[in-house]
């Protein structure tokens, strides 16, 4: 074996192979987001620049050593002509001076020729032994193995650094960005998981008020959703909102076998996959075409309704545009693909008749079906568009979309038009021509999140409103517009306990005392005013109260959901936390609220009860 | 037999041998105690030390904890040893006791090194 070979294989064996070459796990660059390291890895970047080190710095420890030991045994003479050795205190000062190019000369006394020859040795072999070990150093800082792993160290650190509960957000897509602003919007902290390393910078500009941790990683590993905080009991629930249904599924099922008790969210748009995600037990799926569908069905049962649920998950504050209820005549739906069908089966299940424009060849004997595309003239005119009432421009293609809206608009000016958008940065254009209705997928699949996981009463009180339709919305409509406004209201929740509202817990302590809704909701301010807020519904137990009157009794572990405007929520919270405030509002006294005055005047009325 | 353990256990024996060797002789007595032997142990030790570098493992801590502790102990010797000829003008003996008994501190960690050393061999299973 040649000498060579034999220093190839030290080498190798000392300090791993050389980069690029065969695999040692802790140096492997990941090729690919999906390769990511794991949870263990995360803590591996330290380890990662000592092992790459270990070559440069013996290096530099030989060369050092062996310039030293050279200068110290160098016979020299001092300026009287007396022979001198250099002690290695004196001949480590001289190399630390000279390696690192500083070069103060020859100390302590002038060199002779064959310390000089020496020297010239060792400056030429420490530059290179400091070149090698910077180098090396700055090679470990360019490499991408070491920054992802410096990468997921900062987001590990930055979802262990959150102390209040968040969410976990897997796909940064179009509905995981109007998600993260809603929940952001609201106070609520998030983290974020996609595989795209642009979408994750994306989080970073998206100029949030809280700090969002984010990693470029597949949120299907488990591995990764530990790193996201899943196991922590601040992880609050989690959403699978990336376009891949399959990898949606694989969030889902991480999660539920992890946390079962974890709220997890799927989108999904297959019927297949939504079926594998009931069997795991997701705790909700939104198919956006379906619920898309389902809403257009209840636009045209129930228009108040429909009403009230779109105007209760807008955006506080923000006003709602009037809008045309759906007519119930015949419906044109252009594109029978995901979207189409699931429109058709909602509409033909309302007993509406629906003619289908697909290029796609179906049944002949059916008579519903008419091919072509829709924009041109031809389809249009044989789906009958003079005489239908709606219609519905559903193709997978905005452009498609927007052509078959100005074509059919053209023939009949009085249709109704509902337009699918496929892609976000198209919303002008579908602002421009202006459809009754525009179904965008990831916005209903964003407020359905935002409801369902933050508050969950509404949803409960959406399906009370939901079957007892119209009669029973249309009153309370009127009644959120005489007293909060036509302007979208928040929604929050409060529960009658020792920490929701620790006043009122107090208060409803004693047998003797009761409290109407009525009351509570009486203005800190000046008690005599109502503040802008009503009361949807009232949960004790099992039994659900929508819409309770003034009069209604409150208990003690009653859950409520609130409408009302910002500032009436701020002051119910007052009522509800403080002693002072709470006193004045059921009683109409105005304690002192210093200690001393307070025994004077006596304890306040809903100080704790006598044990 | 694997390189890489051959070349581990030499620095780490030899770090020992040559602190071990650099410790024998007269507790007071500077003739018993060469420079050159302290300046490889210091050297030896070093290299030792980077070698430990990057080992993720609770025994490979251990290792790199008693080399630093080596390492740091050593050069607290050479540190006196130069105090003593260069500023203190010549070697006392109360000076080359303290060289030498921070030479025996840093042996004892090259001892705990070396055992580790051992105790990782044994306990890898014999095929």
């Amino acid at each position: 074996m040649a000498t060579g070979g034999i220093l190839a294989a030290v080498r190798r064996r000392l300090f791993g192979p050389p980069a690029g070459r065969a695999p040692q796990p802790a140096r492997e660059a990941p090729a690919d987001a999906a390769s990511l390291p794991d949870e263990e890895a995360a803590s591996s970047a330290m380890f990662l620049m000592l092992r790459r080190m270990r070559a440069p710095l013996i290096g530099l420890i030989t060369i050092y050593a062996v310039s030293v030991l050279g200068l110290t045994l160098i016979r020299g003479v001092d300026p009287q002509g007396a022979p001198w050795q250099m002690s290695f205190f004196h001949a480590f000062y001289f190399m630390s001076y000279t390696a690192t190019t500083i070069g103060f000369g020859e100390l302590p006394h002038a060199f002779n020729d064959a310390q000089r020859l020496w020297v010239t040795l060792c400056i030429y072999l420490t530059v290179i032994g400091w070149a090698y070990a910077v180098g090396t150093l700055l090679g470990l800082l360019q490499d991408r193995g070491f920054r992802q792993a410096l990468a997921v160290q900062r987001f590990a650190r930055h979802v262990r650094r959150i102390a209040e509960p968040y969410y976990v957000i897997a796909g940064y897509g179009q509905t995981g960005r109007l998600l993260g602003h809603a929940l952001d919007a609201r106070g609520r902290r998030f983290v974020v998981l996609d595989t795209s390393e642009l979408r994750v910078d994306e989080t970073q500009l998206a100029n949030y008020r809280a700090d969002v941790p984010a990693l470029a990683a597949d949120a299907g590993n488990p591995a990764h959703l530990r790193l996201a905080g899943l196991m922590t009991q601040r992880c609050a629930g989690v959403f699978a909102l990336t376009d891949d249904d399959h990898a949606n599924l694989a969030v889902a099922t991480a999660t539920r076998l992890l946390r079962p008790d974890l709220p997890v969210l799927a989108r999904c748009q297959s019927r297949p996959v939504s079926e594998q995600l009931e069997a795991i037990g997701t705790h909700s799926i939104v198919n956006p075409f379906d619920r898309f569908g389902d809403y257009l069905a209840l636009a045209m049962r129930a228009p108040a309704t429909f009403r009230l649920m779109e105007w209760m998950s807008g955006l506080p504050n923000s006003e709602l545009p009037p809008r045309r209820e759906p007519p119930r005549g015949r419906w044109i739906v252009c594109g029978y693909g995901r979207f189409g069908r699931e429109v058709v089966r909602d509409l033909e299940r309302e007993g509406i008749d629906v003619t289908i424009i697909d290029p796609v060849e179906h049944n002949a004997a059916d008579s519903r079906f008419v091919s072509g595309t829709g924009s041109e003239a031809d389809s249009l005119e044989r789906a009958g568009i003079a005489d239908a009432a709606g219609l519905v421009a559903g193709t997978g293609d905005d452009t498609n979309n927007l052509s078959i809206v100005a074509a059919a608009r053209r023939r009949n000016p009085g249709l109704y038009v509902i337009a699918r958008q496929n892609r976000q940065s198209n919303a002008p254009l579908y602002r421009a021509i202006a459809p009754e209705f525009t179904a965008v997928a990831a916005e209903v699949v964003a407020s359905e999140c935002l409801a369902r996981l933050t508050t969950p009463l509404f949803v409960r009180f959406l399906d009370v409103a939901r079957s007892r339709g119209d009669a029973f919305v249309a009153p309370l409509i009127a009644n959120l517009e005489q007293h909060v406004g036509r302007r979208v209201p928040v929604l929050w929740a409060v529960h009658l306990n020792r920490h929701g509202a620790p006043t009122i817990a107090r208060w409803l302590a004693r047998p003797d005392r009761n409290l109407a809704l009525g009351d509570l909701l009486r203005d800190p301010a000046a008690r005599e005013q109502m503040l802008p807020a009503v009361a949807l519904m009232v949960v004790r137990g099992d039994t659900v109260t929508a819409v309770p009157p003034a009069d209604f009794a409150l208990a003690p572990g009653d859950h409520l959901l609130m409408a009302g405007r910002s500032h009436a929520r701020r002051r119910l919270h007052a009522t509800l936390n403080r002693e002072l405030t709470c006193n004045y509002v059921l009683t109409g006294r105005n304690l002192p609220s210093g200690w001393m005055w307070q025994r004077l005047a006596g304890a306040p009325v809903t100080g704790s009860p006598p044990a | 037999m694997n390189l890489e353990k051959v070349v581990f256990g030499f620095f780490i024996v030899l770090a020992a041998t040559l602190n071990f060797g650099f410790f024998l002789g007269g507790f007071d007595n500077v003739d018993h105690h060469n420079i050159y032997e302290l300046y490889a142990a210091v050297v030896v030790n070093l290299i030792a030390t980077v070698l430990k570098f990057g080992d993720r493992t609770q025994i490979g801590a251990v290792h790199l904890a008693t080399s630093l502790v080596a390492d740091l102990q050593l050069i607290a010797a050479t540190v006196v040893w130069a105090y003593a000829s260069g500023v203190a003008g010549g070697m006392s003996p109360h000076l080359i006791s303290s060289v030498v008994s921070l030479s025996g501190g840093a042996l004892f960690a090259n001892v705990v090194s070396v055992a580790l050393l051992v105790a990782e061999t044994a306990s890898l299973s014999r095929h």
